[in-house]
């Protein structure tokens, strides 16, 4: 696949530029020149902007301020100063390339920077750039900028041969940087922002580096094309390179052809940039932006994927279409030229695509829709049902070695009532719930061999660790260890600070004051992403997989992105390996988003631990399971655990714990109230007081 | 004495502003749609007003009998695609920048892409000011501050103290949850479409009794009136409010004291100052609609 693309882009760049070197000689006309070198210019802009709106999912308005630096460069100095225009070409990518970083250095700083927001500062860019040029007599001033035209290398015949030459050639390279980066690490760390940025950081994706990547790539394509842009309308001015419509242009070029794939913005650019030309040589310029607005409106609303993924869907329908359309008029003959009919088949292909590949549309036309072929989730996996039901009744199977009769809660035998039975109680008052708590029924027995203790090295340390949100004190100076080979519980009330913890040690959020050691090395300002390479992996409560990629390549992120860097080519087997781990290698090729709820956690487990951790954070990972799913994942657990990775779990089904955990860490308006072995914690009354209220006895 | 003057007329355009922004930011924060469409609805209730005024040889303002039901409608029926399509916010974005290029497209080819104004004759408020000892005022500029007073203080009553409001101000925190209680989100959404296109009315009007207009005048509120937008906080009618004046303020200050071409340069790298210091919007409260 690799291979084949990058073959046919270079077969593409030369049969276009024998065409263009041999214009004379194969008798194409210079307008039809001009034309291929704006699709150019088109295919190459378009493609600046996918880079990093399409790849990463941060959409830029401001793609008029590397157009206009870049031609602003090539005009003021060619024209003003002189310079040969292959000298200006550059300066123009420095200086577009810098402005990018300049943007991206502010604008990703931004404490919340939501999609929105980078949308419209991008969008104020081109008009401060507007105004600097208006201003300033030895830019603009007003009266805009001639471009000399440059002497043409001997072997090139006229002026549109070179300049669509030069066209070509920046519109290749610049779908060349595409190609590589979307089949190389920056491609996979840019849709796993896409995807969930905050995630893709955790997982030990560098996501500033990446994006910035993105911006300078974007900016320095963008301004190298915006200076043969110049040279191929021959005077600047303010309205031609900082206007709205260059933004527009090539959003609805994204949004068109599709922004995943590299040859998205390619097919926008073709269709879009042929279908202007043939409104303009027939009067209906005016229509321009009603046609370019309507289609952005429809395409988002209708086909938000773009064309690529229609087009791929349905190759035979398309490739038909268009030359049953196009070889239909050609033959008929009764209106039009070559061009017209090419573009009316392109349409009409397009239009095939989208709505064949559109259910509801096809649906509506009483046409059979596409095969759909997402992978459902049949397989789920209901093999730990029967273990799980036979402890159903049976409460007592849970915890049996020191607490009293599960039945004991009226009765207590003791003047102290345990957490554990008081909840256990509850929960069998509800019935249903408490059907399958029984857990460990895998195990058999309920005593577990705790690991020896006393001979692990402190992996976590934290230290007086304090976080406020505004007035509200979430942690209040909680001071935990975790030693290797543990595996901690970590419960609380609602609201207690358990989350927040999870949080903090992950990165997420930084401590209002104390300090976080993992592994004896201070981790409290490092960013995120760092800190999962020193080894630290978590899991959230609510499922967040990267959903553009399949199960398999979900879990080798962690592995591309881990301490030791992998391709994705070696890093998919050793995927496959942690989806055993957590008996879900049947699924490895299916999207997230055909997964059930137990399936996209043991997902997240999976993902964690493939970053090869030291300390394993699992935030609820049992939490709307029903019981044969939590005995499944406690089973996963004790698997992860017995494979040497120290385990933190935050969980509210204290039965589990008492089962899983070597110790207990209690939580309580966000001081520890609680550290010790899980039964001398659960009986400790201020531990009962805390989750029962003052009222229950104790 | 000069600073002083381009200080207060700052403060009068930036009622301008204010108004344009008032509806951006309550579909945006209650609706969660970034409606890039509201300046086309602007632009319309310009050409509108230029046109009854020029044709019928009305008072422009008497133009908003017809202007604010239609632009009403218009809002309305804006609104009522949006949720059809249940955009994401940020598709709403993409989509209303597709219905604005047709809006400026539309304009220019029925009044042409040539500056218009309103003759003299027609238009009493151009001309018109009010002096204070050696400050001037423009009335077309007092009308605005007043209307964009007005609409300010009627959105932030309807908002906090009627059932309506209260309802909206429910489902800018959820809207799922406040369907569950029985909030028809359909319904407000319309409504609250509608309203905001009579206030695009207004603007426009205002715009249209002061400026010579052209379609790429709508390009150049953009950037202004989302700055307003963003430093008064999403959602927050009174923040609007004041990053309306404040924006206003500063770029006359500007204008004044360096050059009106070095405004708009000033007031975007204030703007990204203040979103880095203070990204939630300058004039934020915890209590606005969101």
């Amino acid at each position: 696949m690799m291979r084949r693309g990058g073959v046919g882009l270079l077969g593409a760049f030369l049969a276009l530029a024998a065409l263009g070197a041999f214009a004379d000689q194969l008798g194409i006309a210079s307008f039809h020149l001009v034309l291929l070198g704006s699709i150019c210019f088109w295919i190459a802009q378009a493609t600046s902007w996918n880079i990093l709106s399409g790849y990463s999912g941060y959409f830029s308005f401001g793609q008029a301020a590397y157009v206009g630096v870049g031609a602003y460069s090539t005009a003021v100095l060619g024209g003003r100063h002189g310079v040969n225009f292959f000298l200006t070409l550059p300066v123009a990518a420095v200086l577009s390339g810098l402005l990018a970083l300049g943007i991206g250095a502010v604008a990703f700083r931004l404490g919340s920077l939501r999609g929105e927001i980078f949308a419209l500062l991008t969008l104020a860019v081109p008009f401060i750039l507007a105004a600097f040029a208006r201003i300033n007599r030895s830019v603009d001033g007003g009266q805009g900028a001639t471009v000399p035209v440059p002497e043409l290398p001997a072997a090139i015949g006229s002026f549109q041969q070179f300049q669509f030459l030069l066209a070509l050639l920046v519109a290749t390279a610049a779908v060349a940087v595409a190609y590589v980066v979307q089949h190389t690490r920056p491609g996979a760390a840019l849709a796993a922002i896409r995807d969930a940025e905050d995630v893709a950081e955790v997982t030990g994706v560098a996501t500033f580096r990446y994006k910035m990547l993105a911006m300078l790539l974007s900016g320095v394509l963008g301004g190298v094309a915006g200076s043969v842009y110049a040279l191929q309308i021959g005077f600047v001015t303010v309205e031609s390179v900082f206007g709205l419509t260059i933004p527009l242009f090539v959003i609805v070029m994204g949004v068109l052809g599709g922004r995943r794939h590299w040859l998205g913005p390619v097919i926008g650019a073709v269709l879009i940039v042929t279908l202007q030309d043939r409104l303009s040589s027939y009067g209906l310029d005016a229509y321009n932006l009603i046609i370019l607005g309507g289609v952005l409106a429809l395409l988002v609303a209708l086909a938000p994927d773009g064309l690529y993924a229609r087009l791929r869907a349905r190759p035979l329908v398309a490739a038909g279409t268009l030359v049953v359309v196009t070889g239909g008029l050609a033959v008929l003959r009764f209106w039009g030229e070559l061009l017209d009919w090419l573009v009316v088949g392109m349409l009409a292909a397009s239009l095939a695509a989208i709505v064949l590949g559109t259910p509801q549309i096809a649906a509506r036309l009483g046409l059979r829709p596409t095969g759909g072929s997402v992978p459902s989730s049949s397989a789920a996996s209901g093999d730990g049902a029967a273990g799980g039901d036979g402890a159903a009744g049976g409460d007592g199977a849970a915890g049996g070695d020191s607490a009293p009769d599960g039945d004991g809660v009226a009765e207590p035998v003791s003047d102290q009532v345990t957490v554990a039975d008081a909840l256990a109680g509850a929960v069998a008052g509800d019935g249903a719930v408490g059907v399958g708590v029984g857990v460990g029924a895998g195990d058999g027995d309920g005593g577990r061999s705790v690991p020896d203790l006393s001979g692990g090295k402190v992996l976590v340390e934290c230290r007086q660790v304090a976080r406020y949100f505004g007035g509200v004190h979430a942690l209040e100076d909680v001071s935990v260890q975790i030693r290797e080979g543990e595996l901690v519980g970590l419960v609380g009330p609602n609201g207690s600070g358990k989350t927040t913890l999870v949080n903090l040690l992950s990165g997420a959020i930084r401590p209002t004051r104390g300090t976080i050691l993992l592994d004896g090395q201070d981790i409290t300002r490092l960013p995120p992403h760092r800190i999962a390479h020193v080894g630290m992996a978590r899991t959230y409560q609510i499922p967040r997989p990267f959903d553009s990629m399949t199960v398999r390549d979900n879990v080798a992120m962690a592995i591309m992105f881990g301490r030791t860097p992998t391709s994705l080519q070696r890093a998919r087997p050793m995927a496959e390996r942690h989806l055993r781990t957590v008996a879900l290698e049947h699924l490895a090729d299916a999207y997230p988003g055909s997964l059930n709820l137990h399936q996209r956690q043991l997902l997240e487990m999976a993902r964690a631990i493939a970053a090869n951790p030291r300390v394993l954070l699992l935030d609820e990972a049992l939490a709307g399971l029903n019981p044969a799913e939590v005995d499944n994942a406690v089973r996963v657990v004790r698997r992860i655990h017995d494979s040497g990775i120290t385990i933190v779990i935050v969980e509210h089904l204290l039965r589990v714990l008492n089962q899983l955990a070597t110790r207990l860490v209690v939580l309580d308006r966000g001081t520890c109230l609680a550290d010790g072995d899980p039964q001398t914690v659960l009986n400790d009354p201020a531990v009962v007081r805390a989750y029962l209220g003052r009222q229950a006895h104790v | 004495m000069n600073v002083i003057q381009a200080t207060l007329s700052g403060a009068l355009i930036g009622g301008l502003y204010a108004l344009m922004a008032t509806g951006l930011s309550v579909t945006w924060g209650v609706l969660r749609v970034i409606n890039l469409a509201h300046f086309g609805l602007i632009l319309i209730g310009a050409y509108l007003t230029f046109q009854i005024t020029v044709s019928w040889r009305l008072d422009p303002l008497l133009s908003l009998v017809v202007t604010v039901p239609a632009l009403f409608v218009a809002g309305a029926a804006i609104q009522w695609l949006f949720d059809r399509l249940r955009l994401s916010e940020f598709n709403s974005l993409l989509v209303s920048f597709g219905l604005l290029s047709i809006t400026i497209q539309v304009v220019s080819n029925i009044w042409s892409a040539d500056f218009q104004r309103m003759p003299a004759e027609v238009n009493p408020y151009a001309t018109g000011s009010v002096t204070l000892g050696r400050l001037v005022f423009p009335i077309t500029t007092l009308m605005a501050f007043g209307l964009a007073l007005l609409v300010v203080a009627a959105a932030h009553v309807v908002l906090r103290r009627t059932f309506a409001g209260r309802a909206m101000r429910a489902m800018a925190q959820d809207r799922a949850v406040a369907g569950a209680f029985g909030v028809d989100h359909r319904r407000l959404s319309v409504l609250l479409g509608g309203v905001v296109g009579a206030t695009a009315a207004l603007a426009g009007m205002v715009f249209a009794l002061a400026n010579a207009l052209t379609p790429e005048t709508a390009y150049e509120w953009f950037g202004t009136v989302f700055a307003v937008v963003i430093l008064g906080g999403i959602g927050e009618v009174v923040g609007t409010f004041a990053s309306g004046i404040l924006v206003g303020v500063l770029s006359g200050v500007v204008a004044a004291v360096w050059s009106p071409a070095t405004a708009p340069f000033v007031l975007f790298s204030a703007i990204i100052l203040a979103l880095l210091l203070r990204p939630q919007g300058l004039f934020a409260t915890t209590g606005g609609v969101r």
